[in-house]
């Protein structure tokens, strides 16, 4: 649902030209989702602070021969190609095919990779070698893949669309799926390892990756190219996916290079430290390694959220004074304010304050475009929250200060004010724990917090249980004090008030 | 005449609340007024203190005139030259749950005149003395009795100095053996000198305290005079029937 909706707005947003980008001085910016995992981008199963794969070995030698730095960026896959239009980073790549729905977009180096996809089954398997053979077969496959638009035009296969690599070769393993078609790296890493699992038949499709580049900077796209040429004549490119393993009978044609390979040295090293078999000391200790890595994404969640919610409440309590009692027009906006932000998704809100307003000339940085959007979202939700403590103080209230003397923004702060907190109060919190969980969405806007980090330790070590529990954990525990905090504020608010 | 209302007119939408109230206070008497409920005389005390705005009339208090010819709303210099005339008493006590006794009081002193805490207590601590309720300056409002509410009440009106004190059935929440220690204060005001206009259904109180007694029906003034004359010889029907009824 969610890549729909990004290609959606990728369509809507991306037609329109975005400004150059503007890289710092020696340094090529490229980015990827290191959530796709093994072996593109990955956080690197020794030390998990380190980005490895063979993108990043490609674009550390593309970037050497441009003279520059390369230098990573995070962004969702699907916003890989909004966020260059938007000026974010210099470059994208990470298995993005060129297809020519792309290519109104963006501009396409050289392919720097050809592969097929790949059919693994069980090793008992013997009748399964090509699609023809799958008719009334359960196939497995990641959703909205070239796989997937393979399996479901030969027809007479029940396709299961999946979110993660992972899961589908276990479903395979285990029987739950009869094949499974995917990208062949994919396969190389994911399902070849396991012992139960074999890769059959001929190659099937075809998939061209090219590295992505803003419409308006083809000088780049000439450099790269050029780079990426001399790569090639110079072996360069071959040792790279050599060392990686994917070296395939595809390149081998488009390489004209038909020479053994070599040792595959990072896809053996890879494997060793996913299959090593570790006491529960071990074990522990690699929890431990994650946990700091974990930490800096709860801190960005926790100032994505903190902000978000200082926003959201001085929002809400402008948009609530507003309507209760302002009222007329200003009033009436107010309330359409309120409606139409609670009633549209957050997800695409974000997307048109980061990939929408620039076409208008106002770029915000993710932290900001996030912040904004979890402020204005949220807002929408506080003004109700606030609505309905300021109408619980009944309207004699208001009499009595006035009767005192006090105008009505005095008698507003003492005496309205601090009896609604004290009924907005539970709701509220209830909404910022909300908040620190909805934060996870603007990893859609490059920003990398503790859901992100997660995916990406998950996806490296197919660990989704341990990892997601202690990811729980975290969340858990940076979202108490705000719950005590709350606690204590509403027992100072509740003074004198025995049974409520 | 230290009140003077002339020809008060007030509708709520279409319907007509006041329709032509005349009345006149002298300085320290104390007014009660009388009547069914509905009949205007909440209404009435609202007008004078700027609670409600009104359609048509005049009123002047002290050195304030208000004139009103046309249906635009009082004017914020209106309301607060009429407001700072009057302290007001409700007949639920309206006291802030959220501030003790003592903060109840000191609040307003300190929002809208700026004195200090210091000041604000100096002003606060003898009239919750002298209301009685000295023992009770750290008690919040849901801790206390309703009668001991009420003064507080009187004493957080008082606090702002006022020169004319209105009273909306301030016994009519109470029970029974509650209603004479409210009375108790109100008289020992009057002794002092304050005036005092009471909407009231205690005519007890009212026969015995009253300077002035005015009987109101139908948004009008029907009878005005001294409890005397109004409780042992009316001259009109209308008040003749009603206290019949309720007396």
């Amino acid at each position: 649902m969610k890549s729909l909706i990004a290609g959606m707005l990728i369509a809507l947003f991306g037609a329109a030209s975005a400004p150059a980008a503007t890289a710092a001085e020696g340094v090529l910016r490229w980015a990827a989702d290191a959530e796709g995992g093994a072996p593109y981008v990955f956080r690197d199963p020794r030390n998990p602070s380190r980005m490895v794969g063979f993108e990043v070995d490609l674009m550390e030698e593309v970037a050497h021969r441009l003279g520059l730095k390369a230098e990573f960026v995070q962004n969702q896959w699907d916003s890989l190609i909004p966020g260059l239009q938007r000026g974010d980073y210099d470059v994208a790549v990470n298995g993005i095919e060129i297809t020519e729905d792309r290519k109104r977009e963006v501009l396409f180096s050289d392919p720097y990779f050809v592969t097929y996809e790949q059919i693994t089954v069980r090793k008992e398997n013997q009748d399964l070698q090509s699609l023809e053979d799958a008719k009334g077969r359960i196939a497995g496959t990641l959703k909205y893949s070239l796989a997937e638009r393979i399996l479901k035009a030969q027809g007479g296969i029940e396709v299961r669309g999946y979110d993660s690599q992972t899961t589908i070769y276990e479903d395979l393993s285990n029987g739950r799926l009869d094949f499974v078609l995917l990208d062949h790296p994919i396969a190389v890493y994911y399902g070849n390892p396991d012992p139960r699992l074999k890769s059959v038949g001929r190659p099937v499709g075809d998939m061209t990756y090219g590295i992505a580049v803003p419409l308006s900077n083809a000088a780049l796209q000439q450099k790269i190219n050029q780079a990426l040429s001399s790569m090639k004549s110079e072996g360069k490119l071959r040792e790279i996916y050599d060392r990686w393993g994917i070296w395939n009978s595809r390149m081998a044609e488009a390489f004209q290079d038909y020479s053994p390979s070599k040792k595959a040295t990072e896809l053996n090293e890879y494997l060793a430290a996913m299959g090593r078999t570790q006491t529960w000391r071990q074990q522990a200790a690699q929890y431990w390694s994650y946990v700091p890595l974990l930490a800096r994404g709860a801190v960005t969640t926790l100032q994505l959220s903190a902000v978000g919610m200082i926003l959201a409440v001085a929002l809400g309590l402008l948009l609530a004074l507003v309507r209760l009692y302002v009222g007329g027009v200003p009033g009436f906006f107010a309330m359409v304010y309120t409606e139409a932000i609670r009633g549209t998704p957050l997800l695409i809100q974000l997307f048109f304050i980061f990939y929408g307003l620039p076409n208008i000339g106002i770029k915000l940085s993710p932290f900001v475009a996030a912040v904004i959007g979890l402020g204005m979202n949220y807002g929408a939700y506080e003004a109700e929250v606030y609505r309905a403590g300021f109408l619980s103080v009944p309207r004699s209230q208001m009499d009595a200060a006035l009767s005192l003397g006090m105008n009505r923004w005095q008698a507003l702060c003492h005496v309205i004010l601090p009896q609604a907190t004290r009924v907005a109060l539970p709701p509220m919190t209830n909404d910022f724990i909300s908040l620190l969980k909805d934060s996870s969405l603007v990893s859609v806007i490059t920003m990398v917090e503790l859901t992100k980090v997660y995916g990406q330790l998950a996806s490296t070590y197919y660990d989704y249980l341990g990892i997601g529990i202690l990811t729980a954990a975290m969340y858990f525990v940076i979202g108490l004090p705000f719950v005590r905090l709350s606690r204590a504020l509403e027992k100072k608010f509740t003074k004198g008030r025995p049974h409520i | 005449m230290f009140i003077r209302v002339e020809g008060l007119h007030k509708n709520f939408g279409d319907i007509p609340i006041l329709r032509g109230v005349d009345l006149s206070v002298r300085k320290g008497d104390a007014v009660f007024i009388i009547g069914r409920s509905g009949c205007g005389k909440s209404t009435l005390l609202r007008c004078l203190n700027g609670l409600e705005s009104f359609e048509l009339g005049k009123i002047h208090v002290g050195n304030v005139d208000v004139q009103m010819s046309g249906g635009q709303p009082l004017s914020e210099r209106q309301i607060r030259g009429l407001r700072n005339q009057f302290g007001m008493v409700f007949q639920s006590f309206n006291l802030f749950p959220h501030l003790n006794v003592l903060e109840n009081v000191i609040k307003a002193p300190m929002v809208v005149k700026g004195l200090s805490r210091a000041d604000a207590e100096a002003i606060a601590v003898p009239l919750l003395e002298k209301v009685g309720l000295k023992s009770q300056l750290f008690k919040y409002p849901s801790q206390i009795s309703g009668g001991q509410q009420q003064r507080a009440a009187i004493a957080r009106a008082l606090a702002m100095n006022p020169k004319v004190m209105l009273y909306d059935e301030p016994t009519s929440a109470l029970d029974p053996f509650l209603v004479d220690e409210v009375f108790q204060v109100m008289r020992q005001l009057a002794d002092e000198g304050m005036t005092q206009i009471v909407v009231t259904h205690e005519h007890r109180f009212a026969r015995e305290a009253a300077d002035q007694v005015i009987f109101m029906e139908d948004g009008l003034v029907v009878e005005a005079g001294p409890a005397e004359q109004i409780f042992h010889s009316p001259k009109d029907d209308r008040t003749r029937v009603f206290l019949r009824k309720y007396a």
